[in-house]
């Protein structure tokens, strides 16, 4: 997918502009916040909490044994008849699919939601391949109708209110007008329902790969997922390779800690547990299931102090949580993930040079870290992005300005230079609207102005008066 | 060098994240007070069951149950099910035919209504557990708009955690037999239009429990 991360300033500020997609988002993450917090402390804080440092190990314990975990992972795959390959970065990935599905000889293309699909832009290289491909979650639908990418990890369609989506069935798809929910997802269930008889081929993610049963685990709510997986001859999932987990038991703790992070659920409505292709005396389900590990930047991640970032589940409550996602959207982080997570991986796995601005898309308040699952210190890591991107020079204002700032105060006399040089300035151009960079922060606050004289001269011209009423 | 060597050559020339990660000692299940006894494993069922929008009727006998099925099944003239041998209630597929109703062909894409029987039942999250296999067809709980689970109250246990248990005393036969296992809660639903929660988003709109309690 393209990157736009650099632009997070410009882009922020369309999405403040913007009051239907504010109180769209607003509404969304609010509501998803407080449901988190009913279910994930049922009982109470502290087993909440138990249960989320549990989450968290058996993430970080799959973590600590990836290369051996992984190689557990593809033998007890391939013992259940998924086909297995590996794929290093984004191109090598969209080949992979695209050989699958032409061994197949296959032309329509159900899809179910991945935001690892996303990352490798797989969609325009299917269309480029001039194969149809049709996202099938609800959400997803929608957007790929209007030409757009997911704006949450969940909700992929978060910022749109109801009468904007009407209006986005009733221009691509002469859907009667109707202002009933209800109404518009039983078109969309329609629709796609041919879809999803006709597929020769179903792409999904994976939530999480179990190594020790060689399962394929897919958390959903619409059915969508299982259509994908459960009707085409052909089913290919894609898989980065952090999502790979030790045992069932860890299984049982990060789904249930992902449903109700992200939705409030104590189980989505599907638990897709998909070990392989049909078996001898089944009568449905796909007769081919390709697993295809991904690494796409992931490797690079893993040998840095960032690595804590690959033990994300994906619930999107950091970004629910967020004040600044909460304000300007998911877009707005130019790239695949918005909010906390997003403004730490991206970064990592675009190179901090394509997403500058994003390390200081938080106000640190510690939120994305509260309420993430598996207990990833997010802020932690935007603060050691910052300091990369001063020893990185990436962004050298700051640097430059603390040095011009340094000088000053280290001699009277350029102090006093400065500040008359400021004073004068402030005669010139006021200090409602700072020119350059200084802009920053008038555009949003005051800048209290200068006083008139500075101490040095009221104190200079004491002391005359003084000597004149004295004289010796 | 493949793809994959090279992944895990890189993963392994990296120093070893987490190393002072514990090893797991007791596993924790999500819920700590999951009912234990029968009676207090069927209520709880049936009130999470219904709070995740399923419809419940507990039946008595096997001609309870079929009497509650031909009163739901009444407009359907055409059928999917599953194989008779997999359901826990004997003379249905007589009593269908005495009524002039047809089981489909399991691969039919129209049908819609579905009868399955269930692998076992959790408790604290009201989720029907299911294994595809000879005779239990996937599409049968997921294809038509509504699906009807007929499932004995012995089949309950407390929860997912103690159901993987389970499943581990028996060798993880189901993920080697089965190509799938799929926990379903509650009817197909969707939140994605302006956080208006919709029964039937792509899977069944609804869910029907036929829970035999006495079987």
């Amino acid at each position: 997918m393209h990157n736009d991360a650099r632009n997070f300033v410009a882009l922020s500020d369309v999405a403040i502009a913007d009051a239907d997609l504010r109180s769209a988002v607003a509404l969304a993450t609010t509501r998803a916040y407080d449901k988190r917090m009913v279910a994930l402390f049922e009982h109470s804080p502290a087993y909440g909490e138990a249960i989320r440092q549990q989450a968290a190990e058996a993430k970080r314990r799959a973590l600590r044994n990836l290369p051996d975990l992984l190689e557990k992972a593809e033998s007890s795959l391939t013992a259940n008849g998924f086909h297995v390959s590996w794929a290093i970065d984004a191109a090598e990935a969209r080949q992979r699919v695209l050989d699958i599905i032409r061994q197949h000889q296959g032309r329509l293309i159900s899809k179910s939601k991945s935001m690892l699909t996303e990352e490798i832009g797989l969609n325009a290289a299917l269309e480029a391949a001039d194969l149809q491909v049709i996202e099938t979650d609800l959400g997803e639908f929608i957007i790929q109708l209007n030409n757009e990418p997911p704006s949450h990890i969940i909700a992929p369609v978060i910022h749109k209110t109801k009468a904007q989506i009407r209006d986005i069935f009733v221009r691509e798809l002469n859907m009667t007008p109707t202002d009933d929910a209800g109404e518009m997802v039983a078109f969309a269930r329609q629709t796609l329902r041919e879809y999803f008889v006709g597929a020769d081929v179903g792409i999904s993610g994976a939530n999480f790969i179990i190594a020790e049963t060689g399962s394929l685990c897919l958390v959903m709510n619409e059915g969508n997922g299982r259509m994908c997986t459960s009707l085409p001859n052909v089913h290919i999932a894609l898989v980065g390779i952090e999502k790979v987990i030790e045992t069932l038991e860890d299984y049982a703790t990060l789904d249930q800690v992902l449903t109700r992070s992200g939705t409030g659920q104590k189980l989505t409505v599907y638990t897709n547990i998909i070990n392989g292709p049909r078996r001898g005396g089944e009568s449905d389900g796909p007769e081919h299931v390709h697993v295809i590990f991904v690494d796409n930047g992931r490797s690079d991640v893993y040998a840095t102090k960032y690595a804590e970032a690959l033990a994300c589940i994906r619930c999107g409550a950091c970004q629910n949580a967020c004040p600044v996602y909460r304000n300007v959207g998911g877009h707005s982080y130019g790239w695949v993930y918005g909010g906390p997570i997003g403004a730490v991986l991206t970064p990592l796995l675009e190179g901090l040079e394509n997403a500058a601005p994003l390390p200081h898309a938080s106000s640190l308040c510690g939120s994305c870290k509260q309420v993430c699952p598996v207990d990833i210190d997010l802020p932690r890591m935007l603060l050691d992005l910052r300091a990369d991107l001063v020893d990185e020079k990436v962004d050298n204002r700051w640097q430059m300005g603390l040095k011009g700032w340094a000088l000053t105060m280290q001699s009277p006399m350029r102090y006093e230079l400065g500040a008359q040089a400021a004073r004068l300035g402030q005669r010139v151009v006021g200090t409602d609207n700072l020119p350059g960079v200084l802009g920053n922060w008038t555009k949003y606050r005051d800048f209290p102005g200068f006083a008139p004289k500075s101490f040095r001269q009221m104190w200079r011209e004491r002391e005359r008066s003084h000597r004149k009423e004295q004289p010796s | 060098m493949s793809s994959r060597d090279v992944i895990l050559k890189r993963l392994r020339k990296a120093a070893q994240p987490f190393q002072d990660v514990p090893p797991r000692t007791e596993h924790m299940a999500m819920v700590p007070d999951a009912p234990q006894t029968p009676d207090d494993l069927q209520s709880r069922f049936v009130a999470e069951a219904e709070a995740v929008g399923c419809t419940v009727y507990c039946v008595t006998s096997q001609e309870d149950a079929v009497t509650h099925l031909l009163e739901i099944l009444r407009e359907h003239d055409s059928i999917l099910s599953w194989h008779e041998s997999h359901l826990p209630i004997s003379g249905f597929c007589e009593a269908l035919q005495s009524q002039g109703k047809t089981i489909a062909d399991p691969a039919a894409t129209d049908v819609r209504v579905g009868i399955t029987g269930a692998d076992a039942a959790l408790a604290v999250t009201g989720s029907l557990v299911l294994q595809s296999g000879t005779g239990k067809y996937r599409l049968t709980s997921l294809l038509p708009d509504l699906h009807i689970a007929l499932v004995k109250a012995s089949q309950i246990v407390p929860d997912f955690e103690t159901w993987i248990a389970q499943q581990r005393e028996d060798h993880l036969s189901a993920f080697s037999e089965s190509s799938n296992t799929i926990i379903i809660t509650g009817p197909s639903k969707t939140a994605d239009i302006a956080q208006e929660l919709i029964l039937g988003a792509h899977g069944p709109k609804q869910v029907h429990i036929v829970l035999l309690t006495s079987a």
